[in-house]
């Protein structure tokens, strides 16, 4: 493919807030003091709940909102002040926000258009981006003729005819179906190593996070709560919220106490008689939650065995639901205290009602501390 | 089984209840349209045959195009015709334009007062025009605008201007946020965007307020009288005016051919501009009733 990578662009975010005054006074903060480098052609995803600030991040980025204090700079250039045009960046929006009256060609072409680049240049560009996305059919068309799929490619063609520094993406797949979703998702991971630009993507789907980004931040409340790579995030949640968000199905969640001394300190859940579940704990996790009042024990659903009777084991459950999903099986388990999710293989032979022994894979623990959400580490 | 019949009995019960719509809509038609059939053959006749039989169509041997001759050369209608199309396009064009750039800016930006100004122009809309006519010609005597052509233009797209904005702000509300934002990303000034993008989107709006004032204004006639029924030959006179004149005159002329060669004369673009555009007339009536 002819496609000229983009040009350098770290863009860096101090301190950024957004306040949203209201008639009282300043106003809820909607973005609350955030700091996040992302580097030269890094895919970083902004991820986390509605309302948790990340669009207006992406939008303060992109020049659409006032920025309310701290500082955004892109390549080097604070771009505060800087209009929406002149920040060299793209943007694709969640409804596409394609042009209704012009034709497919039009669209991908008026930004180029604006910014007077030779018209033989133009053809070309939007030619070169039309076969990247197979739209080379439908240049003449206007959106309305388009499926949602195609009209989601002319938007991404837009962005990418124009070689911008850095590409935004709000999220761009949420109003395809399931199927459609997948495919672009891979086509946009593709798109991203062929362009080699940075691009910033917000999505409130953590599978998509997980899926394509390079790295990526979790927020929650207008803050970040933790940067990594898909797997780091996976493994190593820094917090609670982190640990509940990422992966699905989502990971176990037990409240209780520590039990024990020395070289035996046990979790023991609280208010779950007559099975609480008991979990003896590697003895730096024990260091770790020494202190804590009250701890949440995290198992993720495949670190959930289905043990024989008679062997060792930290639960028992009955199993409430059976869900195969062809190369797994989740089972919803119902313990005295509450409802857990294991990931079994797909052989297992469970049936609905029957009571298991199950053991968690100590190693692949996760232990927070109740009262400050954040984990503890061995 | 019972689904069949109710279908059977549907059907028949079908031609009688459409063949009494039909009757309706067409006696509707001929109501509507006969007097405008009646004028159209009336104008082609002598006085004569009118008086002879009102109803009657005229001689096929004896067409008279030499009505439509004496209007537009002996009753001036060339003139106010011309003062007509002068008036109305200028008006029209400065009302859509105006209205849109207007409801544009209160439906796009907050401003603390910007519900304020929207509220004013509506009034505009509820103040009788006869209210305003004294003041107005105060104003356009000082202005030394009585009796022109500019100062008819002035009045009417003062006149059109609340219900233009009425119309348009409702377009522009109902255009998503993002399409402008998408524009100022692509490198569109403020003003672009406007120009570029948001306004081609709301041409069914511009086409419907455009098709309703330059009815409006076309057969205007209490502020031409007002305004502009001064001496003076041809001077601002619109075909409103001309036609009155027409019928005045016709009266001691008893030329009522000619009289109804004008009222043609005026009809005609009226009509033509409405058949020209009633297909995005009923789509912008629609699109403002659902999105506005």
């Amino acid at each position: 493919m002819g496609v000229v990578p983009a040009a350098m662009a770290q863009v860096e975010i101090s301190c950024l807030v957004k306040t949203y005054p209201d008639r009282t006074g300043p106003g809820a903060r909607a973005v609350d003091g955030i700091d996040l480098t992302i580097s030269d052609k890094e895919f970083m995803v902004l991820v986390g709940p509605s309302g948790c600030g990340k669009s207006t991040t992406l939008r303060m980025i992109a020049g659409l909102e006032d920025i309310s204090g701290g500082s955004i700079s892109i390549d080097g250039r604070k771009v505060n002040d800087v209009a929406p045009k002149d920040r060299d960046i793209a943007m694709v929006f969640q409804n596409y926000a394609l042009y209704p009256h012009m034709s497919v060609y039009e669209n991908m072409a008026f930004g180029l258009k604006l910014r007077n680049v030779p018209k033989a240049e133009i053809d070309t560009r939007v030619r070169e981006a039309a076969t990247l996305l197979g739209l080379e059919t439908y240049l003449d068309r206007k959106p309305k003729a388009l499926s949602g799929g195609q009209r989601q490619r002319v938007a991404v063609g837009r962005a990418i005819v124009r070689r911008p520094k850095v590409f935004l993406f709000d999220e761009p797949l949420s109003n395809l179906d399931a199927k459609m979703r997948v495919g672009m998702r891979a086509e946009i991971s593709r798109l991203h190593q062929q362009l080699g630009a940075t691009m910033i993507y917000v999505t409130h789907d953590q599978v998509e996070a997980m899926t394509m980004g390079d790295r990526i931040c979790v927020m929650r409340e207008g803050r970040i709560l933790q940067v990594a790579a898909p797997l780091e995030l996976y493994n190593q949640p820094a917090d609670l919220f982190v640990a509940g968000f990422i992966g699905s199905p989502p990971m176990n969640l037990f409240t209780g106490t520590l039990a024990g001394e020395g070289a035996s300190v046990c979790f023991v859940e609280s208010g779950a008689t007559p099975f609480p579940v008991t979990v003896p704990l590697p003895p730096a996790l024990a260091a770790a939650a020494q202190g804590c009042a009250e701890v949440v024990l995290g198992v993720r659903p495949e670190d959930v065995q289905i043990v024989a009777p008679g062997t060792s084991a930290q639960a028992e459950a009955t199993v409430d639901v059976i869900e195969p999903m062809g190369a797994e099986t989740f089972l919803t388990l119902r313990t005295a205290a509450g409802s857990l999710t294991a990931r079994v293989r797909p052989n297992e032979v469970v049936a609905h009602g029957q009571t298991l022994r199950l053991a968690f894979a100590l190693d692949r623990l996760h232990l927070f501390d109740r009262a400050t959400e954040r984990a503890l580490r061995r | 089984m019972s689904q069949s019949s109710s279908v059977k009995l549907r059907t028949s019960e079908l031609p009688i209840s459409r063949l009494l719509a039909f009757a309706v809509l067409a006696g509707y038609l001929a109501w509507v349209m006969y007097p405008m059939a009646w004028l159209a053959y009336s104008s082609l006749k002598a006085d004569e045959a009118i008086f002879l039989d009102a109803f009657a169509l005229p001689p096929f041997g004896d067409l008279r195009f030499d009505n439509y001759v004496r209007a537009w050369d002996g009753a001036q209608f060339g003139d106010y015709f011309l003062n007509s199309v002068v008036v109305t396009v200028a008006s029209v064009t400065l009302i859509v334009l105006l209205g849109a750039m207007t409801a544009y800016a209160l439906s796009r930006f907050a401003h603390p007062l910007g519900p304020a100004t929207f509220w004013l122009f509506l009034a505009g809309l509820m103040i009788p025009a006869q209210l305003s006519v004294v003041p107005l010609f105060f104003e356009l005597r000082a202005l030394g605008l009585l009796n022109s052509r500019l100062g008819l233009i002035l009045v009417y797209t003062a006149n059109g201007l609340p219900f233009a904005i009425f119309i348009l702000a409702g377009f522009f509300r109902a255009l998503p946020r993002s399409l402008y934002e998408a524009a100022v990303i692509d490198g569109c000034t403020e003003a672009g965007a406007f120009w570029r993008v948001l306004l081609p989107l709301a041409r069914p709006g511009l086409v419907t307020v455009a098709i309703f004032q330059f009815i409006g204004v076309w057969k205007e006639y209490f502020f031409a009288f007002m305004f502009a029924s001064g001496d003076g030959t041809g001077g601002a006179r619109t075909l409103p005016l001309g036609l009155a004149n027409l019928a005045i005159t016709a009266q001691f002329r008893t030329d009522y051919g000619m009289l109804f060669a004008g009222l043609v004369i005026v009809t005609l673009p009226i009509l033509a501009i409405f058949v020209a555009l009633q297909r995005h007339l009923v789509k912008g009536v629609t699109a403002g009733a659902v999105k506005g």
